[in-house]
């Protein structure tokens, strides 16, 4: 049952390429060093961004801690290079520990639903920041270093970037296109009625969190590498742990384009605006939430949508379904009334 | 560890209770009769601090009355907040992620506000009362934790009067017990909301000029409380006051003997450890975790409960 | 209180057996009980031989166990064939083609008659055809049995009549069915066998017309109702 392809669908297939290309191709156009650094830092926010997507957009998990697989993964890449081991290898044993550290976490809080289980992992991401900034291996509050021999080369930096983020990419529309990503859906949208069709949410959730948490321990590692100097009160911050859930909710929850949007914005606005006014991020982001929370649940993407669909004059339902069933809860498009 | 060290943590534990239950009960309310996670609740706390130093520091008034003077100013502030976002929401039975998500914009909003108006450094009430003490045979108890007793319990008790005695109170425990029978008698539901909304926020406020007198604050200062907040409200059943005194109760004598208990250990053969007291802040979060997961529907719960995994 | 007690029953293969009583008489927690909603304070469950109490609902539809519910719960940001598609994907026989997949959710929705509504979302079906819908999902999973819980109630004549043709064909597939019904017409009509539940006890079991005559059922169940159900049948 294949339908042709309209032109938005052309656009979907071929845009990613076009992004890909574009990217890999533009140190050759001689940009400044500072472009490099904020690409840079946009492509790691926004793998963590397409990677919290997976948990709290497809599977309607919506985690306040995701700094601890940051973190997890900063540490990890950091130790392993210390023991003198290829920082890739460190990348992906940051990914396996913060694997490993997702298990954990999830085993006792997926038995918990909605609210209940973003408030456990606020619990668990404060309580994860306190024992860092207390372990030996960790260097403590204080920080730790990362030594390498190799000069500094901006560029391997940014392709390392590139590539996780093009990782994390092909990784979501896979699962989004798979059985699945599937059930995902249909677990966030009703849990019981899933586990009837004989989906296991619990166990789904698991492996999820999982991969969520390994491309997030990437994203982490490779942040690390670059900055070569972090502590807890950096990389575990709850704040990290924000940042991580805004990109998508801003971009647009649920959709892969919507993490990937959110990622580039939040990457973007980050670098740039609050370096003009380091004072109003918070005000900047807080009321960007309320905004979304009450006027555009789809977020900057579910507003592009409208912008589009204003000027092609085409009937279709408002706004994806998703982002309602996320927020809301079970009532779905018709839970809203304003 | 002697005796009469215990009793002095004892002591000191329930001295905390008072100012904890003070501090949960604006948020269970809110949480009763709207079933609003209430994220912003940290930032009310702040608020509530900086309020009673401003207070304090321009017209010289004792942060015990400032405090009390918190009370209406925050009641109408919530007022003012419930009229301004939180009336849009949808009604829920249910907590919704985006009462939650909502609540949590407006608390970096608040955050953000704070660090504009008084920026980032700790700041700390001094009164004479901070550094006197009483002493009570071996045992002395710094005089500002037990005025800040006072206040809370005395402001607890007002409370249940309120609740039991007032036309507003019913309602309110009517919605709580059973929305639907509640509106079917004619409870006005969104005028209660908004009154309830301001009643929680304003002992948010009161809370927090009460833990501005025991602690030293910054605007990221409500976090860890709105935490134990939450271990509180969990505790107590999520929707009753009497419930979250007995959470305090429970929170502040783990939270105070959780470096003074040994604990056993097995490595190789059986021994005992303290909790390295930088480790202190974990029990409140790990608490967090542990009681929700074992004891959803709080310390009452236990007894009656129907265990359903996953 | 119990709400079912010495509840004791055997369902032959290839039947459409019926469950009948009065509001409370425990029905819906005997659906709870088998496909492990409800884990039961004593008693088991077999299926096919082997003990299956207290086993996840997930677990069941893997061993050929699917259920409806009374009150249906689609999943409404998705299209009816992805509902369906679903169970096909997480079902008994865990189809992983997505294209195969499609296949056989478009044949389960042919059944139910809603394959015209395929690309439609759950959201903006009418009741009668989520109704249909849930039917499907649980029929895509491949059950051996399969535990239907009013899927009449709220339908018009015409559709229920469909809906009863349908039984009979899910039955010729081979599949047994367990069925709860308050459509007494419905269910008298479509069951080889009835078993008749009242304050979670068996009060009779049987072939419809014997139940239908025996006297503690209409003294029970029918009894105080019996003006109803003559003007209803």
């Amino acid at each position: 049952m294949k339908r042709p392809l309209g032109a938005a669908g052309w656009i979907k297939v071929i845009l990613p390429w076009i992004l890909l290309a574009g990217l890999l191709l533009l140190p050759a156009t001689h940009p400044s060093d500072n472009l490099i650094r904020l690409l840079f830092i946009t492509a790691v926010w926004t793998t963590t961004s397409l990677g919290w997507n997976l948990l709290g957009g497809m599977a309607g998990q919506v985690s306040f801690g995701f700094a601890v697989f940051f973190g997890l993964g900063a540490y990890t890449t950091a130790l392993l290079m210390h023991a003198g081991h290829s920082p890739y290898f460190g990348f992906v044993g940051g990914a396996a520990i913060a694997m490993l550290a997702s298990f954990l976490i999830g085993l006792p809080t997926f038995r918990l639903r909605g609210p209940y289980f973003v408030i456990a992992t606020i619990g668990v991401t404060e309580a994860v920041r306190v024992i860092m900034n207390n372990l030996d291996v960790t260097g403590g509050a204080s920080g730790y270093r990362i030594t390498e021999d190799k000069p500094f080369s901006p560029l391997e930096h940014y392709y390392t970037a590139i590539a996780a983020v093009a990782l994390a990419f092909v990784v979501s529309m896979v699962i989004a296109g798979s059985k699945f990503g599937l059930a995902l859906r249909a677990i966030k949208q009703d849990e019981d009625a899933a586990a009837d069709l004989g989906v296991n949410p619990f166990t789904s959730k698991l492996w999820i969190h999982a991969i969520a948490a390994g491309l997030t321990g990437i994203a982490g590692g490779i942040y690390a590498r670059r900055a070569a100097f972090f502590y807890p009160g950096d990389v575990f911050a709850f704040q990290t742990g924000i940042s991580i859930l805004l990109m998508p909710v801003i971009g647009g929850i649920g959709t892969v384009w919507g993490a990937v949007l959110g990622g580039v914005v939040f990457g973007m606005v980050e670098e740039e605006l609050v370096v003009h006014f380091p004072n109003l991020h918070l005000l900047i982001y807080g009321s960007l939430l309320i905004v979304i929370i009450l006027l555009e649940p789809d977020g900057l993407l579910g507003l592009l949508r409208r912008l589009f669909r204003l000027f092609r004059r085409k009937r279709e339902d408002s706004g994806s379904p998703d982002a309602d069933q996320i927020l809301w809860g079970r009532g779905g498009v018709e839970g809203r009334k304003f | 560890m002697d005796a009469v060290e215990y009793l002095d943590l004892l002591l000191k534990a329930l001295l905390l209770a008072g100012v904890y239950a003070a501090m949960a009960v604006g948020m269970t309310v809110i949480y009763g009769v709207m079933k609003i996670v209430n994220l912003a609740h940290a930032g009310f706390l702040m608020l509530g601090a900086y309020f009673a130093l401003e207070m304090f520091q321009r017209f010289h008034i004792d942060p015990i009355l400032g405090a009390v003077m918190a009370l209406p100013v925050f009641f109408l502030f919530g007022m003012l907040v419930h009229w301004i976002l939180v009336r849009w929401l949808p009604k829920s039975d249910t907590p919704t992620l985006a009462s939650l998500l909502l609540m949590f914009g407006f608390l970096l909003v608040l955050q953000n506000v704070g660090y504009l108006l008084w920026g980032t450094e700790d700041q700390s009430i001094l009164t004479p009362l901070t550094l006197s003490s009483v002493q009570i045979g071996e045992i002395s108890i710094a005089k500002v934790k037990l005025v800040v007793f006072v206040a809370a319990v005395v402001c607890m008790i007002v409370l249940q009067i309120v609740l039991h005695r007032s036309w507003f109170g019913r309602s309110m425990r009517a919605l709580i017990q059973n929305p639907y029978a509640a509106k079917i008698v004619g409870v006005d539901d969104q005028r209660t909301a908004r009154l309830t909304f301001g009643l929680g926020t304003a002992f948010a406020g009161f809370a927090g000029a009460l833990l501005g007198m025991l602690y030293s604050f910054s605007p990221d200062f409500g976090r860890p409380f709105l935490l134990r907040s939450f271990v509180i409200i969990v505790l107590g059943g999520l929707e009753s006051v009497s419930g979250v005194a007995l959470g305090a109760i429970v929170l502040a004598v783990l939270e105070t003997f959780s470096t003074a208990i040994p604990l056993p250990w097995y490595w190789h053969k059986w021994s005992f450890y303290y909790l390295p007291p930088s480790y202190q802040p974990v029990v409140p979060f790990a608490l967090l975790v542990l009681v929700l997961v074992i004891m959803p529907k709080g310390l009452a719960g236990l007894f009656n409960r129907k265990w359903k995994a996953a | 209180m119990a709400a079912l007690k010495d509840v004791s029953f055997d369902i032959p293969e290839n039947q459409i057996c019926g469950f009948i009583g009065p509001n409370g008489a425990g029905k819906t927690t005997l659906f709870s009980l088998i496909t492990g909603a409800v884990r039961p304070s004593a008693g088991q469950v077999h299926f096919r031989g082997k003990d299956v109490t207290g086993m996840s609902s997930a677990a069941l539809v893997k061993r050929g166990v699917a259920r409806t519910h009374q009150v249906v719960r689609p999943f409404k940001a998705m299209s009816v064939l992805e509902n369906v598609q679903v169970a096909v994907h997480y079902g008994r026989h865990a189809v992983t083609r997505t294209a195969v997949a499609r296949e056989h959710a478009m044949e389960a929705l042919k059944l139910v008659g809603l394959d015209r509504k395929a690309n439609v979302l759950a959201s903006a079906i009418s009741l009668g055809e989520q109704k249909r819908l849930e039917v499907a999902r649980a029929l895509a999973t491949a059950p051996e049995l399969l535990l239907l819980d009013e899927i009449c109630g709220g339908l018009t004549g015409s559709e229920t009549g469909a809906m009863m043709e349908l039984l009979h064909r899910i039955r010729e597939g081979g599949t047994t069915i367990m069925y709860v019904e308050h459509d007494m017409k419905a269910i008298m009509a479509v069951c080889d066998r009835i078993t008749v539940l009242n304050f979670g006890q068996k009060l009779a079991e049987g072939k419809p017309e014997e139940v239908q005559n025996d006297a503690s059922v209409i003294e029970a169940y029918l009894g105080k109702s019996t003006f109803r159900d003559k003007k209803r049948g």
